[in-house]
């Protein structure tokens, strides 16, 4: 059976085949059966740190001194919640980081499938050069630029006191600027944009053009229609990134107002310290949001993670 | 090109030549305005926020910079700081750890469990997703589960099921023989969801002719998959190893929430030293060259792993 399971096999290849003895049915239902037996096990070895934080957030604080603490719970206290609740911001965090997601996704969308769009299907001058130049971005890891670029948004000029010459204040430390403004633009989706628009075909742009119909109507109104999945993977993409964020955050924001759900969860950690079933209240109210968004639009996240391979 | 050639037969013949090229000319100029226009925000934009800090790291990284001063030049200091920096090295070699354990697990079981979903399983789809479910997850959730699972007391997770084989409690993330060991395991278990997804869809692109050529030539099960998976695979493989190479140096928010790179240094990798560097110690000259170690390091690996793995130019 170890061995069978390693031959992958199309779903219509079985029946293609002629019907053989039944000897050999019956060991390939037993080698069904295996992989059907292992991919059980692995996934719920997969699932079993999310079932144990959702039990973990409904149980009552009295078990967790328990020894043996009982597995599954013996009552359920939503209770749990409402105390997290109330212990930390949590509306709040939820909201900024609401707000931080969406305007990556809007922000991705319109600039990101702009420049693939032009890259994919316009001839102008530089187009070899910002196309190698967004590749090479890609390379680039965030981690190798965020001192420059937290220096960049603690002297940008005329904000938080700064002079013209950005000097004298905190800049856009601890506003949306700093929070939105620098990784508003992935260049990778920008790539991922390219790809979507090199599929379309280029004679609807001709004749659009020959209808008469303006280079910034044919983007918008003849081809971009086109690609929607991939705008709504970009968006996805872009939201999950943004939701999911935590260095930059962590570093250009200190007030309470503008802490981010990820962040927060960081900062609930020191306040609640072995409060084990409210810490967990509160990561599954980090966790679940994405993990519903992904069900939801499963197809589409997969394109772009499959294009991805970088979390 | 060929649209205005199409324009004369609907034009009259007298005026074609002059009209035709004119708008010709008129389409040709618009195209390259609005590409420069459509092109430009994000071009612009990643100049400034990834072209001018990558320069500007690399000019800072020869001086002596502390936020609060003005930064002075300093020569080839840090870079001399950095080759005698025990902690930034060890890290780095941390860092390779991981890499070098983690990644070929989390490759094989995902390769394992990639083949298997490609079958007509039933409720595949619901496998998927719960192998998926890690990667979609931020990490500082997921550091914060498994925080809980390596309780050091007998009522951590990990710690219940050892107990059932009398093994334990263990300090999982405070003793530093132990704590390395226990990032990996969520290393892995993070990783294994894109690398499956992955080798899913290029599973999904090997021609079946090509096992039925194999089964002609009386290729067993083992020889298949040597001989036609393996190398199908290929490509899939390679980007695989290169993302996850390259994902493996931006570890920062697992550590940060898991260990802090703690205990005594047991778990500190490159980033997070930097991390310390520039924003506990102030010593922003020095992290900044640390930065650009890193970014060595990365293209060293993209250019050994393109020749171990041997990928195509197409990847």
């Amino acid at each position: 059976m170890a061995t069978d399971t390693l031959s992958p096999r199309t779903p219509a290849a079985p029946a293609a085949r002629p019907p053989r003895s039944t000897s050999l049915r019956r060991q390939k239902r037993l080698a069904s059966g295996g992989v059907l037996a292992v991919l059980i096990i692995a996934s719920l070895l997969m699932a079993a740190p999310f079932l144990w934080m959702a039990l973990s957030s409904i149980r009552d604080p009295t078990e967790l001194a328990k020894v043996p603490m009982p597995l599954i719970p013996q009552d359920l206290r939503l209770e749990n919640y409402t105390e997290a609740l109330s212990r930390a911001p949590f509306g709040i965090y939820a909201r900024n980081s609401l707000i931080l997601a969406t305007a990556a996704a809007v922000l991705n969308v319109a600039f990101g499938s702009a420049c693939g769009y032009a890259l994919a299907k316009m001839r102008f001058p530089l187009a070899p050069a910002v196309f190698g130049w967004m590749v090479a971005c890609i390379m680039i890891p965030f981690y190798a630029t965020v001192i420059p670029v937290f220096l960049m948004v603690r002297h940008m000029p005329m904000f938080g006191g700064n002079t013209i010459l950005g000097a004298g204040g905190t800049g856009w430390i601890d506003t949306w600027w700093a929070l939105i403004v620098p990784g508003a633009i992935s260049p990778f989706m920008v790539f991922l944009f390219r790809q979507f628009y090199v599929a379309t075909p280029t004679e609807l742009i001709e004749a659009a053009r020959l209808d008469g119909v303006g280079e910034f109507g044919i983007y918008t109104r003849i081809v971009t229609p086109l690609i929607k999945p991939g705008l709504l993977t970009v968006a996805l993409l872009s939201f999950e990134a943004g939701w999911n964020n935590f260095l930059w955050p962590l570093l250009v924001t200190t007030s309470d107002s503008l802490r981010v759900i990820q962040v927060g969860i960081s900062s609930f950690r020191q306040e609640a310290a072995t409060d084990w079933h409210l810490l967990m209240a509160g990561t599954t109210l980090a966790a679940v949001p994405m993990i519903i968004l992904f069900l939801v639009f499963q197809r589409y996240f997969v394109e772009g993670f499959a294009a991805s391979g970088i979390k | 090109m060929t649209t205005t050639d199409r324009l004369p037969a609907a034009a009259p013949a007298g005026r074609t030549a002059p009209r035709g090229s004119r708008r010709r000319a008129s389409v040709r100029t618009a195209e390259r305005r609005w590409g420069l226009l459509l092109a430009a925000p994000a071009t612009l934009h990643t100049l400034l926020w990834i072209g001018v800090p990558i320069v500007v790291a690399f000019v800072l990284s020869f001086t002596a910079y502390d936020i609060i001063h003005t930064p002075e030049f300093a020569g080839l200091d840090n870079y001399a700081t950095i080759l005698g920096d025990g902690l930034f090295w060890r890290s780095v070699l941390h860092n390779v750890i991981i890499a070098a354990i983690g990644i070929p697990v989390s490759m094989f079981l995902a390769l394992v469990l990639a083949v298997m979903l490609n079958r007509a399983v039933p409720g595949r789809g619901i496998f998927r997703v719960m192998v998926f479910l890690p990667h979609i997850t931020a990490t500082v959730a997921v550091a914060m589960i498994w925080l809980w699972i390596y309780n050091p007391s007998e009522n951590g997770l990990l710690n219940i099921v050892l107990g059932v084989v009398g093994i334990g409690p263990l300090p999982f993330l405070t003793n530093p023989d132990l704590a390395l060991g226990s990032v990996i395991l969520v290393t892995i278990w993070q990783g294994i969801g894109l690398k499956m997804l992955i080798y899913l869809a290029a599973l999904q692109g090997v021609d079946g002719q090509l096992y039925e050529a194999a089964d002609l030539d009386g290729a067993g099960v083992v020889q298949k998959f040597r001989h036609v998976t393996v190398p199908m695979l290929r490509p899939a493989t390679f980007f695989i190893l290169i993302t996850s190479l390259i994902g493996n140096f931006q570890t920062f928010d697992l550590i940060y929430i898991l260990t802090e790179g703690g205990p005594a240094n047991s778990t500190s990798v490159v980033t997070y030293r930097i991390y310390q560097t520039a924003f506990q110690e102030f010593r922003v000259g020095l992290a900044n060259a640390q930065s650009v170690v890193l970014l060595l390091i990365l293209v060293v690996l993209a250019f050994l792993s393109r020749r171990i793995v041997g990928g195509t130019d197409g990847d």
